[in-house]
């Protein structure tokens, strides 16, 4: 105890040191705003936009006169919202779709129309709470502890201090340990304050701040083996941050073009043109060949399955279906690859704890790849659902009736 | 009497050259005893093997008759350590730093005990309060001397203690140094003054090129015959 009032003493009379973990303050203050803003306006969206689809539906419904017009003219407002730890970690909320309008046509097209959209955030990445534990928390730590025993060699000072101490633990254990203390507190304190104005779950904060902690010591262990190089601090400061260079960026960078090179993923773009050039297509074929894999597919509407007529909405949506179908081996292979991709970066991470612990967060936070997948399998269930609801109308055709419309189903995001 | 320090056969090499060969001498309890030499005889390095910083290469060091790398810690207890142009902390005052390097080796001593220790040293009042980036350098030696005298251990390593500091501050120094062995305590400083060595201490080794070349002994109620030492010491660098 007296060891740590002594080097809390000499702490608060460092100026270099109180000014690095000032800034962590700061940049933890920071990246816990930014998240929180980003996420309210992202809760704000969505909110907005229910009353505006519930609105833009009515409207739509309002013109309608029969199911297969009702079925064409109404969307459906599909949403992952942001979990209550999204704030420390937005993850891949930024690249990839956390709202989709759907309606009855086919559905992979709509999913996967939006896939390109901020392609700036994919290359550089957001400054939320996760990058900064991640990425920029390791550089402050050795900015702090680099020169521990450097400088006192300089000074003159080092073998009078260890001496004087008889131990070298007595000293320069309780004088890092406090450093890496009043770091890891000043960027826990802000992100503890945004966890509770968010409402997250104690046990998610708990393991975030014990990943941040163990990350840091994991740092805390190089620095010290690096450190005990009689090696003056800038030659230390410059092997240090090589090393954080190699594990924060140099290794990330390798494990995501060999995986990338060794697990080859289709584009969103080729099941969408996929998807719309079998749609388009089935407006030049007989419909007979749409109709057979479609009954193939939902035998129940075998007995009301013939199209008479030139054009029938029943036909209609089951070219939508089928065209689905002919995309979904692409689909399929898109998700997979995906998933595979994520596994083998999950692997890769141990080799980096800059990217364990932005994956730890995203894990925590529900925005990594997993979630996003899940939410596209929700889209899929959901619009399942709406053709549950709409085919018995467009094969059986009972008369219009527009009140029927407020029993379609709603979506439900998941928790 | 077991000696508080002994080197029996001291040898060290480093990157292949031998820094210090086959040394051997003691100091006893209340014994002064000062290893003499020019640039790079090897007197600092035999100052840090008695701390456990340097590895013997061959032989022994031994403070209170322990081998040091038996326990280095309990050695390094037993002495105050005195560096060469010590520098102590420059954005801390000499109260600040006293009370920091005798909290890190464990010792509680009060503001009054640390005045007298200053006082001891001639270090003015309204210079105690202020940071030690603007001492003179003797000012900082005489803080060190002061931390040296608190730390209160029955053996004393000085290394090159009176550099910087001013002919009056010199006397004083080789005063306090003898009250301190007439108290008990042993004191091993190293130095190149060979006057100051003369004046202050028990026996004298001569060091060069890391061997003990010659020592004296200063006869009961005597001191050392400086011109004797003198002409030892210019002897031996000029061969």
């Amino acid at each position: 105890m007296s060891a740590v009032l002594r080097e809390a003493r000499f702490l608060l009379r460092d100026r270099g040191a109180l000014l690095w973990i000032m800034l962590a303050l700061l940049l933890s203050v920071a990246a816990t705003g930014f998240g929180i803003a980003e996420v309210r306006d992202q809760r704000a969206t969505i909110a907005e936009l229910l009353v505006e689809d519930a609105r833009d539906r009515a409207n739509a419904l309002a013109g309608q006169s029969d199911w297969g017009g009702a079925a064409y003219a109404a969307f459906h407002l599909t949403y992952a919202p942001p979990s209550e730890f999204s704030f420390a970690a937005l993850g891949q909320r930024d690249t990839a779709p956390w709202l989709h309008r759907v309606r009855m046509l086919a559905l992979e097209g709509q999913i996967h129309e939006a896939d390109t959209k901020n392609a700036d955030f994919g290359l550089i990445g957001r400054f939320d709470f996760a990058f900064l534990a991640a990425a920029v928390a390791p550089l402050l730590l050795i900015l702090l502890l680099h020169d521990l025993r450097g400088q006192e060699r300089v000074a003159g000072r080092h073998d009078l201090l260890v001496a004087t101490a008889g131990k070298p633990s007595r000293l320069w254990l309780p004088r890092a340990g406090l450093r890496f203390a009043g770091l890891a507190t000043a960027l826990l304190l802000p992100f503890w304050a945004g966890a509770a104005i968010e409402g997250a779950g104690m046990a998610k904060v708990l393991a975030a701040s014990a990943l941040v902690l163990g990350a840091l010591a994991l740092w805390w262990l190089i620095i010290e083996l690096v450190g005990r190089a009689q090696a003056s601090p800038p030659v230390l400061l410059t092997a240090l941050v090589g090393i954080w260079l190699a594990l924060a960026l140099l290794v990330p960078a390798v494990a995501r073009a060999a995986i990338e090179a060794s697990t080859p993923v289709p584009d969103g773009a080729e099941i969408l043109m996929l998807q719309r050039e079998a749609v388009n297509g089935a407006w030049d074929l007989p419909k007979e060949a749409t109709m057979r894999p479609f009954l193939a597919a939902h035998p129940e509407w075998e007995p009301l399955g013939e199209v008479t007529r030139p054009f029938e909405w029943k036909w209609y949506f089951a070219f939508q279906q089928v065209g689905d179908g002919q995309a979904a081996p692409v689909a399929k292979a898109y998700r997979e690859g995906r998933i595979a991709r994520d596994r083998a970066a999950g692997i890769a991470a141990f080799l980096s704890p800059t990217a364990l612990v932005e994956r730890g967060f995203e894990r925590l936070a529900a925005t990594d790849t997993a979630a996003m997948i899940a939410y596209e399998d929700a889209v899929r269930a959901y619009h399942g659902e709406l053709r549950a609801f709409y085919y018995p109308m467009l094969f059986r055709d009972p008369p219009y009736d527009p009140a029927v419309l407020s029993q379609l189903p709603g979506y439900t995001p998941a928790q | 009497m077991t000696p508080s320090l002994e080197a029996r056969s001291l040898s060290l090499v480093r990157d292949g050259n031998v820094v210090l060969n086959q040394v051997s001498f003691t100091a006893a309890p209340g014994e002064v005893y000062a290893l003499l030499g020019g640039n790079g005889a090897g007197k600092s390095t035999t100052l840090l093997t008695f701390l456990g910083f340097l590895q013997p290469s061959g032989g022994k060091v031994l403070v209170g008759g322990r081998e040091v790398a038996a326990d280095i810690e309990a050695a390094r207890a037993q002495i105050a350590y005195l560096p060469e142009a010590a520098s102590l902390y420059g954005h801390l005052d000499a109260y600040e730093n006293l009370s920091y390097f005798l909290d890190l080796a464990g010792r509680k001593v009060t503001r009054a005990a640390i005045d007298a220790a200053l006082d001891q040293v001639a270090l003015p009042h309204a210079a105690r309060t202020r940071r030690m980036q603007a001492f003179s350098k003797g000012m900082r030696q005489k803080t060190a001397i002061a931390l040296a005298l608190l730390r209160d251990t029955p053996i004393l390593l000085l290394d090159e203690p009176t550099s910087g500091l001013d002919p009056v501050a010199i006397d004083e120094f080789h005063d306090m140094v003898k009250a301190l062995a007439a108290a008990g305590r042993t004191v091993l400083m190293v130095t190149h003054d060979v006057y100051g060595a003369c004046q202050v201490a028990d026996r004298v080794g001569l060091l060069r090129g890391g061997r003990l070349v010659g020592s004296f002994e200063a006869a009961e109620g005597q001191r050392i015959d400086t011109e004797t030492v003198h002409a030892a010491f210019a002897e031996r660098e000029a061969a």
